[in-house]
């Protein structure tokens, strides 16, 4: 099985990337094929880099509020353009009742702060096992 | 998780810690006595004022509470400062949301999503005055936590509408951050560069200090931002070398100007974070106003003695915040405000227990500022200058981090300052393996956070009170900042914005204070400005 690719980016203007650096570290040591795109992504460029790259999920962090608005936008964006079998992860500073919202919406996972590695690769392990090669 | 819940024999058969080491790694031994210091001390305020800065500190005058405010709408944000001045905050803090901090209106496509969500948005003069209303410009201080360009355009409007209200410029109190590298999640290069070329942010804050130092006489001219340095996961000795370098880099283009050290150097302040290792941080402060009473003495040439005085703004971490069992963020914060007041720092915000959630409630800002009011009137902590000052323990712990420091910064000055070293990249990559550095601490349990790696129940989540944005807020400012521009009157502000235009494209060496003021006068928007300096560099912008 080839390495599996996953997209890791900080969209719109919030620009906290702590944790999506520290994510980016832990999935590469785990054999993931990261491409990080860094701070300061439209929604449109990281679905567009998600379809040439062919990449099996999305990673978005935020921290200053902006989840729900850019968790709706990046899953529009990837039914209008046909990567519905592509998984969409989430990380960062998002309240409770939210989370749910987010999982609601179709976010394959959404990670907050405090949760250890191992949880983290392991969801993000499974949910790409699950979901298989293509 | 049943692992989680089982009683943890170990505990309860002699409780130990697994190291002594502090955040930053040094090691604290057994105990500490004469034979690792036995020194004496200069008093508070004076030379080099590892004291203090003042003689008679907090029984002369408490440090300012200073809560950052601001979200949503400049209305919503005005109501906010109201409401924390109401209950004993006695300074503002003006935080800007990120699209502002860039140069961005709100109805830029990439800024939309985050208007007025990490701060208050801004776009016109008219906005400044809303955010401003019924507030004494001249009785209370304000820091507008903005850098450049936009620290010129938010500045001019400030003196804009105190000029219109009939407050002369000499009464004016206050800070602007204008710190082109640490205003936004610290010296990151992406963050920093993308939205302005870099070079010309420096020349603009410079232009900023420039036009203020002869009309705003008591106008804090700069604030370098440790703080958002040391969130990256820098230890202490890192924060303080870095932002130490950085601001005798300014100092060095300031001198280029043709001003003097001691016309500019009182004026100058910073803005710390404060971590949770007491002992580690109180020692972190008394060493850095003692490096840099030294630096401006005896490297500047400084004579007057508030040149060489450590100003220090702090806001408490959020690193050792958690989302787990947010409580326990009352008492972590308390524990770190009670350094901050130890340390003898000027001015405090207490980080909310719910920033690990949201923007902080009115209720949680509310709860920080009692924390700092129940310590500066109930425990005595401030009834004496430099408590610690003479304790074995801190006085090593302050000559050690001072050592670290000065070895740190020598290395910075080596490769050529701190500007260089971030144009080179390297700045980038000590932030990013101290961020690995700080992720494996948690992971391996090095460091310890109660309720997340240590004691962590799973499955009992608090329940506490989120903050909720207005749901039409965004769509509102949108709205707003279109209706502004269609509806002013044209000319003014295109004639204004070509002089812009002209000034940085044929006159590099000339003040652009003075073209982003007229341009501020003729109603030009915050981005409108940054767009008539970016297209006369030829600067492309994300989309």
């Amino acid at each position: 099985m080839s390495k599996k690719r996953i997209i890791l980016a900080k969209v719109g203007l919030d620009s906290h990337d702590n944790g999506l650096r520290i994510i980016a570290r832990w999935l590469m040591d785990r054999g993931y094929e990261v491409i990080y795109a860094g701070v300061y992504n439209s929604p449109e460029g990281v679905v567009k880099t998600a379809v040439q790259e062919h990449v099996h999920a999305i990673g978005v962090s935020f921290l200053g509020g902006g989840h729900l608005f850019y968790a709706d936008k990046l899953l529009r964006l990837m039914k209008e353009n046909g990567v519905t079998d592509v998984a969409l992860f989430a990380g960062g500073v998002i309240p409770p009742g939210d989370v749910e919202k987010m999982k609601g919406m179709g976010v394959a996972a959404v990670f907050t702060p405090g949760t250890r590695r191992d949880v983290i690769l392991q969801m993000i392990d499974g949910v790409l096992e699950r979901r298989g090669d293509f | 998780m049943s692992e989680d819940s089982e009683i943890k024999i170990n505990h309860l058969e002699g409780e130990k810690i697994s190291h002594f080491k502090s955040l930053s790694g040094l090691e604290y031994k057994r105990i500490y006595d004469q034979k690792d210091w036995s020194g004496t001390l200069p008093d508070a305020g004076e030379y080099p004022f590892i004291r203090g800065v003042h003689q008679d500190m907090y029984r002369g005058r408490l440090w300012t509470r200073r809560q950052q405010s601001g979200f949503g709408s400049p209305e919503e944000s005005n109501e906010l400062i109201k409401y924390l001045l109401r209950i004993g905050q006695t300074g503002i803090n003006m935080d800007a949301d990120v699209g502002t901090k860039l140069g961005l209106d709100p109805d830029y496509p990439l800024a939309q999503g985050d208007v007025g969500l990490q701060g208050t948005s801004l776009c016109t003069y008219e906005d400044m005055k809303a955010l401003f209303k019924d507030i004494p410009l001249d009785k209370v201080s304000s820091t507008l936590i903005i850098q450049p360009p936009c620290s010129a355009i938010i500045m001019a409007q400030y003196l804009l509408m105190a000029k219109e209200r009939g407050i002369p410029w000499d009464k004016l109190i206050g800070t602007i951050m204008n710190c082109a590298f640490t205003q936004l999640v610290g010296p990151t290069f992406q963050a920093n560069t993308a939205f302005f070329p870099i070079d010309l942010q420096v020349k603009i804050a410079l232009d900023v200090i420039e036009f203020l130092l002869p009309r705003v006489p008591r106008w804090n001219i700069i604030n370098v931002n440790s703080r958002n340095i040391r969130e990256t996961g820098v230890d202490a000795v890192q924060e303080v070398a870095f932002v130490l370098s950085l601001a005798c880099d300014y100092i060095q283009g300031l001198l280029k100007r043709g001003l003097g050290i001691d016309v500019f150097a009182p004026r100058m302040a910073f803005f710390s974070a404060v971590h949770i290792d007491l002992f580690e941080e109180v020692a972190k402060f008394r060493a850095m106003r003692r490096i840099w009473a030294r630096l401006l003495k005896e490297r500047f040439g400084a004579k007057n003695p508030k040149s060489m005085w450590c100003r220090v703004a702090v806001q408490t971490s959020a690193l050792p915040l958690s989302a787990q069992e947010p409580m326990n963020n009352i008492v972590r914060s308390c524990i770190q405000t009670l350094a901050a007041v130890l340390a003898g720092t000027q001015s405090i915000h207490t980080t909310a227990y719910d920033e690990a959630y949201c923007l902080p409630t009115e209720e949680a800002q509310k709860l920080a500022i009692r924390t700092q009011q129940i310590l500066a009137y109930e425990t005595g902590v401030m009834k004496s200058v430099d408590p610690l000052g003479g304790s074995y323990l801190v006085e090593t712990l302050t000559n050690e981090i001072e050592e670290r420091i000065w070895e740190l910064m020598k290395v910075i000055e080596g490769k050529g300052g701190f500007i260089r070293c971030f144009k080179d990249g390297w700045v980038e990559e000590q932030l990013n393996e101290a961020r690995y550095r700080m992720a494996d601490a948690i992971e391996t349990g090095e460091q310890s956070i109660v309720g997340v790696n240590i004691f962590r129940q799973e499955g009992q989540d608090t329940e506490i009170d989120i903050f909720q944005q207005a749901p039409d807020m965004q769509a509102k400012r949108i709205e707003y900042v279109r209706q502004y521009k269609k509806n002013r009157n044209q000319e003014p502000v295109r004639k204004a914005l070509d002089f812009l235009y002209d000034t940085v494209r044929h006159r590099p060496e000339a003040s652009l204070m003075e073209p982003v003021t007229d341009a501020v006068i003729a109603r030009a928007t915050l981005q409108e400005i940054c767009d008539a300096m970016r297209a006369a560099c030829d600067f492309k912008i994300p989309a």
